[in-house]
């Protein structure tokens, strides 16, 4: 078990690593930041002076290597921008984005797994076919479109939701759901898919056979052994929900890491875009990491096979 | 009894209305697009740090609203020699901590951005002063390289910083907690949220109109047009003209425009590729129809012009003839010039209207061009469009302003050759743009001006298509006229419960 753990944090250091070193590599390639922070009558020897005192004019190796030995340091390096450390810019942004996460999984979870459950339970009813469309909907709509919506039903029109902001508890609600709906959708299809998967196992018929309902053997047996495939999935879209924040968060003005992104990509402001890269890798990574361990305490029997 | 509670209730009534005049607005609440990058005014040029900080800090200098420049900090100038300008300063003005404004501040403000050690990017704009020095604590003397006319339109962009609070604190500090002399002081700035601000009441000029101003960062247009119509803020900037309806004629909210000093333009690659033929960017001035441009893609939001250059500059001429649009005579002089068909990259961003964009290529496609539009982000478009000729595609679109309303902002470094925007070399012009820069007889300059854009008519590096009217949605009780200059002073705002 820990060669196993110290073999899956050695994976997931590389990958981060590998993660970061593209990403500095194609931000360094296609620009950097002093055309956009001068006055655009300004010269071409004061763009060259400014491009030298931030450093810029040296070889993308040489910055490179600076920048990994500052990050040993842990010296994440000024924002060009800004002049303020970048880790206190994006440490100062990420509660906004851990927040709307949460309620984005709050209703992926609340909403998604129920659905799931009643999908594959009522095959072939009404009731079904109504959910399929919910999720396909929830699943192609694109998220800009849905906030925008959204915004003006619930904000514009029936003026029940502030339209944007982050100053009171109301302000989540519509940038939760829109966020939400992704992952809810993926969370109904993947229960619905887990559980049929089960219920054409024999000790479900065994189950039934003994004159349990459908329901009780859902509930004592198949969600358990369902959940498995769920938990990966659950995994990965916390990462998915960082990374989707970054629309929804600029839609609703919402001050999380997303919209941070955005801007700082706009900007060229490297080393803002790097914080967020590592800090967004490492939450795939661990949550990848953490969800196998959890495979282990759900289904002892894994543990076993390895 | 009944009539007794009726008069009572009608007395209530008044009181209850006439306290709601009385009343004024606590909080008005703006929205950007983004957020400030800083606040010290001497290290960002942005337009949203802009707008923030122009609240916070006084100027030596200003623009009223007919764009003439007036005293701020400054009360009087006047130059010694043509190298040499002598400022006496206002005696009655105290920063936001309780110190008072003196000649220091303003001589270290000047030396301070100056300063390459700052690595202020707005250096470029103030290289051509040399020092400043204080006569007296009334009395600042500034001394340029050389003669240097625009040295006032610059300096109205030069906000005042208090020298004792910033060498105690240092610049880091500043730039989080920054202290002036204008009617606004910071209270908090949270990052990515909003900045707000709170009256100064001994503001020199007299108490701010509103005891708080928040400044909030919404991306989204769409947001900040939903905002205004729920009363959630009370004005925002940058509203796309194809937008603005809705807000033109809701209940609550009214449209600003102003015109602006801005130019949309098309430049022309003179060096490379088809349009290195100057019969080819004749004729692409021809095939342009701007007033078609204006009315269909701007709402009738901008006016076309005859040069690059709009009417509140220094140097603008009206004598310089615009090219009328003709697209049969741009279809001759394509066929004479042998590019019928030509493919002519049109480089674009996502800062650019690409409905204009797309336009002005169904045009020139009219005429018997090929033009292949190029999108990348800003970053990358820069550096094609300011690279090196070859590689900066035939034209793209450019919205332009230098913030000083004056023709040496705008085609000294747009087609003077050497910098890094033109890709066009006449030497004639360039003596007219050289010689105009350095010469203090304001007829003499205006002479050489016009000039100048007689050259760059008969070439055609560039081609002045509109000027650019700023859109703001606001409240239908917010009063204000805004300003060529793009700026936001909330002290020239009111409300009308």
């Amino acid at each position: 078990m820990l060669s196993y753990a110290v073999q899956r944090f050695l994976q997931a250091i590389v990958a981060i690593f590998g993660v970061l070193t593209i990403v500095f590599v194609v931000m360094h390639l296609s620009g950097d930041p002093t055309l956009l922070l001068v006055p655009q009558d300004a010269s071409a020897e004061m763009i060259a002076e400014l491009r030298r005192q931030l450093g810029f004019d040296r070889p993308i190796s040489v910055q490179y290597l600076d920048y990994l030995a500052g990050l040993f340091r842990l010296d994440f390096g000024l924002s060009v921008v800004q002049r303020v450390p970048a880790l206190d810019i994006v440490l100062s942004r990420l509660p906004y984005t851990i927040q709307l996460a949460a309620g984005a999984l709050l209703i992926a979870v609340g909403v998604g797994i129920p659905a799931g459950i009643v999908m594959a339970t009522r095959r072939g009813t009404a009731v079904e076919r109504l959910l399929t469309a919910i999720v396909v909907t929830g699943q192609s709509v694109p998220t800009f479109l849905s906030g925008i919506l959204l915004i003006f039903v619930f904000g514009v029109t029936l003026r029940w939701l502030p339209t944007s902001g982050s100053g009171e508890w109301s302000a989540m609600i519509m940038p939760s759901i829109a966020l939400g709906a992704l992952s809810m959708s993926t969370f109904a299809r993947m229960t619905r898919i887990s559980i049929v998967d089960e219920l054409s196992k024999d000790y479900v018929r065994a189950g039934r056979a003994r004159g349990l309902s459908l329901a009780q053997v859902v509930a004592r047996h198949v969600l358990r052994n369902a959940s498995i495939p769920v938990i990966t999935i659950a995994a990965l879209e916390i990462g998915n929900l960082l990374a989707g924040a970054v629309i929804v968060e600029t839609v609703f003005a919402w001050p999380g890491i997303g919209q941070l992104a955005i801007q700082s990509i706009q900007s060229r402001d490297f080393l803002v875009v790097q914080v967020i890269v590592l800090l967004i890798s490492f939450v795939y990574v661990m949550t990848s990491v953490l969800a196998d361990f959890v495979y282990v305490l759900v289904d002892p029997r894994i543990r076993l096979a390895r | 009894m009944k009539r007794g509670l009726a008069s009572a209730a009608v007395a209530v009534m008044a009181l209850i209305a006439t306290g709601a005049l009385a009343q004024t607005k606590e909080t008005l609440t703006i929205d950007l697009p983004g957020e400030a990058a800083t606040l010290d005014p001497h290290l960002q040029w942005n337009t949203e740090s802009y707008t923030i900080y122009r609240n916070i800090f006084d100027n030596l200098l200003t623009r009223n609203a007919a764009g003439e420049i007036v005293p701020q900090i400054a009360t009087k100038w006047a130059y010694d020699n043509d190298t040499t300008l002598t400022f006496t300063i206002r005696d009655d003005v105290t920063f936001q901590d309780g110190t008072k404004l003196t000649a220091e501040d303003v001589a270290f403000s000047v030396n301070r951005i100056i300063d390459p050690a700052l690595k202020s990017p707005q250096l470029s704009q103030f290289d051509q002063i040399q020092s400043a020095e204080v006569v007296d604590p009334v009395t600042v003397r500034l001394k340029t390289k050389s003669a240097y006319p625009a040295l006032l339109a610059q300096l109205v962009k030069l906000s005042i910083v208090p020298k004792a609070y910033v060498e105690k604190v240092g610049d880091a500090e500043f730039n989080l907690k920054p202290v002036g002399s204008g009617p606004y002081k910071l209270v908090e700035w949270k990052k990515g949220v909003e900045t707000d601000l709170a009256a100064y009441d001994a503001y020199w000029r007299g108490k701010p109109p509103f005891p708080r101003v928040v400044f909030r960062a919404v991306p989204d247009v769409s947001t900040r047009i939903a905002d205004l119509q729920t009363g959630k803020a009370d004005l925002a900037r940058e509203v796309p003209p194809d937008q603005a309806f809705s807000l033109k004629d809701g209940a609550d909210t009214q449209l600003l425009s102003a015109p602006t000093e801005r130019v949309g333009y098309l430049y022309l690659n003179a060096q490379a590729g088809p349009t290195k033929d100057v019969r080819v960017r004749q004729a692409i001035a021809y095939a342009i129809d701007r007033q078609g441009l204006v009315d269909a893609l701007l709402e009738g939001y901008g006016k076309p012009v005859n040069i690059v250059g709009a009417e509140p500059i220094f140097g603008y001429t009206a004598e310089v003839e615009g090219y009328a649009y003709d697209p049969d005579k741009a279809i001759e002089l394509i066929k004479q010039a042998g590019a019928e068909g030509a493919t002519v990259e049109f480089l674009t961003s996502p800062s650019y209207s690409r409905a204009l964009v797309e336009a002005i290529q169904q045009m020139l496609n009219e005429v018997g061009l090929n033009v292949e539009i190029a999108s990348s982000d800003q970053a990358t478009f820069l550096k094609r469009r300011q690279g090196e000729a070859a590689n900066a595609g035939g034209m793209a679109l450019g919205l332009w302003s230098c913030a000083c309303q004056d023709a040496d902002g705008i085609i000294f470094p747009l087609f003077r050759s050497g910098g890094i925007w033109a890709k066009y070399e006449n030497t004639n012009y360039n003596a007219l743009v050289d010689e105009a820069r350095t010469i203090l007889d304001g007829d003499k300059r205006l002479g050489l001006y016009k000039q100048a854009y007689e050259i760059l008519r008969e070439d055609v590096p560039g081609i002045g298509l509109y000027q650019v009217y700023a859109l703001y949605g606001a409240s239908k009780k917010l009063q204000w006229q805004p300003t060529a200059n793009e700026a936001m002073f909330v002290m020239d705002m009111s409300w009308q419960p």
